[in-house]
C-alpha cells in the first residue's frame, strides 16, 4: 500500500469495532476496495474484543450476550477477508492537507492518501476529577472491564463501583461471577426510572434486558446497590484505602449528613462515555455540543457523512449510543459510499439501507430517554476542590486553572498556552471535558460556546525517529 | 506467598514465566499485559509524577491516559496496559518523565 504499483484503496476505515467492521463489510459487499486501520491486535473493538494469544476461552458464558453478537459480526467480517485489507496494531496519528494521513505500524511511519474515509474510533470513559482520583487503585469502569473480562484479573480485593448507567452493573457482575468481592455499587441517578424504561423496551434492545439480569445477579450476591449515591473522595497513603461517599439530591449534590466512609482497595468510576473526536477535528469536521451524547460530536447528514465531503463518522465516536447503533450507522455509511462510487444504484442503496434505518429509529427514542436520565448533573462537576488535580499529565490543580481564568482568559487554547493544560501525553483527553465545564462556570458562559482545543498531530505519543523517517512532505492544515 | 488476583474460571492461561519488577520476580502468563500481571500481584504503583512526586497507576486501562507508564526494558514512558509481558522483561517504577536514550 502506498508504494508504487499498488493501488490505494477506495475506502479507508479507521477502527475495527462494531461500526468500522459493519461499514467495511457493506462497502466490500458492493465491491469497494477497502482497508481497515486498527489500533488493536485483533478486530472487534472494545465490546467485541478477542482474547490475546495465550488465553484459551473454555466457557464463554461470563462474556454475556455481547459475545454471541460479536461472534456473528466477526464471522461476517471473516467471509469478506479476501476483499478487505485489515491492518492490525496500526495507529493513525494525524491527517494533513490534501487528504493525506499518516500512521505508525511496527516501528515504521507510513503516508497514505485518502478519498473516502470512515472514522470509527469509539469513545472512552468520561474523566471526572474528584479528590483522590489520581490515586493508584482508582480505575475507569471501562479500564476495569478490560482487566476483568479480557485479562481475567480483579482490580482489587474489595471493590467499590461509583457512577451511573448499566456499564458498571455489567462489570460488577463479571467481578462477582469471577469470585471477586464488591463492597457496594453507587448509582448517582434515579435507577427506578431507567429500570422502568428497560422493562418497557426490553424487546428492542438486548443489552437492557441483560441489564435486568445483572441487577438480579447483584441482588443475589447481597451487594448493596445504593441509588442516588456518589463518591466524594478517594483516600489512601500511596494507593486507595477508603472512599468517602454520600447520598445526593437530584442535581447530584451531596447531602452532608449522609457522608460516610467505606473501606475499599479499588474504585471503579463510570459516568458514561465521551466520544473520541481527535481525528475528526484534525480532518476539519464541524462539531456541535450535545451533552446527552457525550459532549462534542461531528455534524453529520443522514448518510453519516460529516461536513468534510467524503469523510464519514460512525459509532460512539460520533455520539455515544451503543454497539447496535454503531453497527447500523456503519452499514448506512458503507452502503452510501458504495452508492457514491457508482457501484450500486440509488434504488439498490435504498433497499439495502431500509432495515437498518428502521432499526435505528426503534432504538433511538429509547436511547434518548436513557440519556436524559443518566447524563451528568451539575453536582458531578463540583466534586473537585482547589487542590484536586485536573490535568493529570501536567499536574495542574483546579486552583491553577481558576487562576489562569481570573487573569482574563475564557478560551481553551489560550488557557493551554498559559498553563500547559492538555499538552501532556494524553493530549487533553483526560482534562478537556472537565476544563470545559470549569471555564463555563467561572465565566458564566454556556459550555457549548467554549471552543475545543485545537487538534494537532500526533494525536498520540509516537517515537520521534519514526516521524523523522516518514516519506514525503506533510502540509499542516490551515487554522492551526 | 505473593497475592494473586487472577480469575481462573472459564479461561485457560498460556505458559507461565517470570518478569522482574524493581528487582523482584513476578509471575506473568502468555497473553497478559504488564498491567494485568502487576495488578494480579497487587502491585499498583507504576510511576511517581515529575512535579509533585505523587504515585500513579493503571487508570483508563486502554492506552489513553498514560497513567501507567513505566521504564520497560530500559525504555521510559511505556504504557503497562498496552505492553504484553514477555519472559525476562525488566520493569522499573518510573520517576518523572525521564529521557529516551538516543541510539545510533
Amino acid at each position: 500500500m502506498g508504494s508504487e504499483g499498488v493501488k490505494d484503496p477506495e475506502l479507508i476505515v479507521i477502527g475495527a469495532g462494531p461500526g468500522g467492521i459493519a461499514a467495511a463489510v457493506e462497502a466490500a459487499r458492493a465491491g469497494v476496495t477497502t482497508t481497515i486501520l486498527d489500533e488493536n491486535p485483533k478486530p472487534g473493538g472494545r465490546i467485541y474484543g478477542q482474547f490475546n494469544d495465550g488465553f484459551k476461552l473454555v466457557n464463554p458464558k461470563f462474556l454475556g450476550p455481547d459475545y454471541e453478537k460479536g461472534k456473528v459480526l466477526l464471522a461476517e467480517f471473516d467471509t469478506f477477508r479476501q476483499k478487505i485489507e485489515y491492518l492490525q496494531d496500526t495507529l493513525v496519528f494525524g491527517t494533513f492537507e490534501n487528504r493525506i494521513m499518516a500512521f505508525h505500524q511496527a516501528g515504521k511511519g507510513h503516508r497514505l492518501p485518502f478519498n473516502k474515509l470512515i472514522v470509527a474510533t469509539g469513545a472512552y470513559d468520561r474523566p471526572v476529577p474528584f479528590p483522590g482520583w489520581t490515586l493508584p487503585g482508582v480505575l475507569t469502569a471501562g479500564g476495569a472491564q478490560t482487566l476483568v473480562k479480557m485479562q481475567r484479573v480483579l482490580p482489587g480485593k474489595n471493590i467499590l463501583f461509583a457512577g451511573t448507567g448499566p456499564l458498571q452493573l455489567v462489570v460488577a457482575n463479571q467481578v462477582l461471577y469471577g469470585g471477586g468481592k464488591v463492597e457496594a455499587i453507587l448509582e448517582a441517578g434515579e435507577i427506578n426510572n431507567w429500570l422502568k424504561l428497560l422493562k418497557g423496551f426490553s424487546r428492542n434492545w438486548g443489552l437492557l434486558t441483560d441489564g435486568l439480569q445483572y441487577m438480579r445477579g447483584i441482588r443475589k450476591a447481597g451487594v448493596p446497590m445504593l441509588r442516588r449515591h456518589i463518591i466524594l473522595e478517594a483516600r489512601g497513603d500511596s494507593q486507595v484505602e477508603e472512599a468517602v461517599i454520600a447520598e445526593v439530591d437530584q442535581d447530584w449534590r451531596p447531602i452532608e449528613k449522609t457522608r460516610r466512609i467505606l473501606k475499599v482497595d479499588a474504585i471503579c468510576i463510570g459516568y458514561g462515555l465521551v466520544p473520541s473526536v481527535e481525528l475528526k477535528r484534525l480532518v476539519g469536521c464541524k462539531h456541535r455540543y450535545e451533552p446527552y451524547l457525550g459532549g462534542w460530536i461531528p455534524v453529520r447528514n443522514e448518510n453519516m457523512e460529516t461536513s468534510v465531503p467524503g469523510v464519514f463518522a460512525v459509532g460512539d465516536g460520533a455520539g455515544v449510543a451503543g454497539s447496535s447503533m454503531a453497527m447500523f450507522e456503519g452499514r448506512i455509511a458503507g452502503i452510501s459510499i458504495a452508492r457514491s462510487l457508482g457501484l450500486i444504484s440509488s434504488e439498490e442503496a435504498g433497499k439495502r439501507k431500509k432495515p437498518y434505518l428502521s432499526n435505528m429509529k426503534k432504538i433511538r427514542h429509547l436511547r434518548d430517554a436513557l440519556d436524559r436520565i443518566s447524563y451528568p448533573r451539575p453536582g458531578l462537576f463540583e466534586l473537585a476542590n482547589d487542590d484536586t488535580i485536573i490535568c493529570r499529565c501536567e499536574e495542574l490543580t483546579l486552583r491553577d486553572i481558576k487562576k489562569a481564568i481570573r487573569k482574563g482568559t475564557s478560551e481553551m487554547n489560550e488557557l493551554k498556552r498559559m498553563t500547559r493544560m492538555g499538552m501532556g501525553c494524553c493530549q487533553g483527553r483526560m482534562c478537556v471535558p472537565a476544563v470545559q465545564d470549569i471555564i463555563a462556570r467561572q465565566t458564566e458562559t454556556p459550555a457549548a460556546e467554549i471552543e475545543y482545543l485545537n487538534q494537532r498531530p500526533p494525536t498520540k505519543l509516537v517515537p520521534i525517529n519514526m516521524l523523522a523517517s516518514l516519506p514525503g512532505e506533510f502540509e499542516i492544515r490551515h487554522g492551526w | 506467598m505473593m497475592e494473586d488476583l487472577r480469575i481462573w474460571k472459564d479461561v485457560e492461561r498460556g505458559q507461565a514465566f517470570e518478569i522482574e519488577v524493581d528487582g523482584v520476580q513476578v509471575v506473568a502468563y502468555e497473553g497478559e499485559t504488564v498491567a494485568a500481571a502487576l495488578m494480579a500481584a497487587g502491585i499498583r504503583i507504576t510511576n511517581k509524577t515529575a512535579k509533585r512526586d505523587q504515585p500513579r497507576g493503571i487508570c483508563c486501562g486502554i492506552g489513553l491516559c498514560y497513567g501507567c507508564t513505566m521504564v520497560i526494558d530500559g525504555v521510559p514512558n511505556t504504557r503497562a496496559c498496552q505492553t504484553l509481558a514477555r519472559p525476562g522483561m525488566r520493569l522499573e517504577t518510573q520517576k518523572g518523565l525521564q529521557r529516551w536514550e538516543v541510539r545510533e
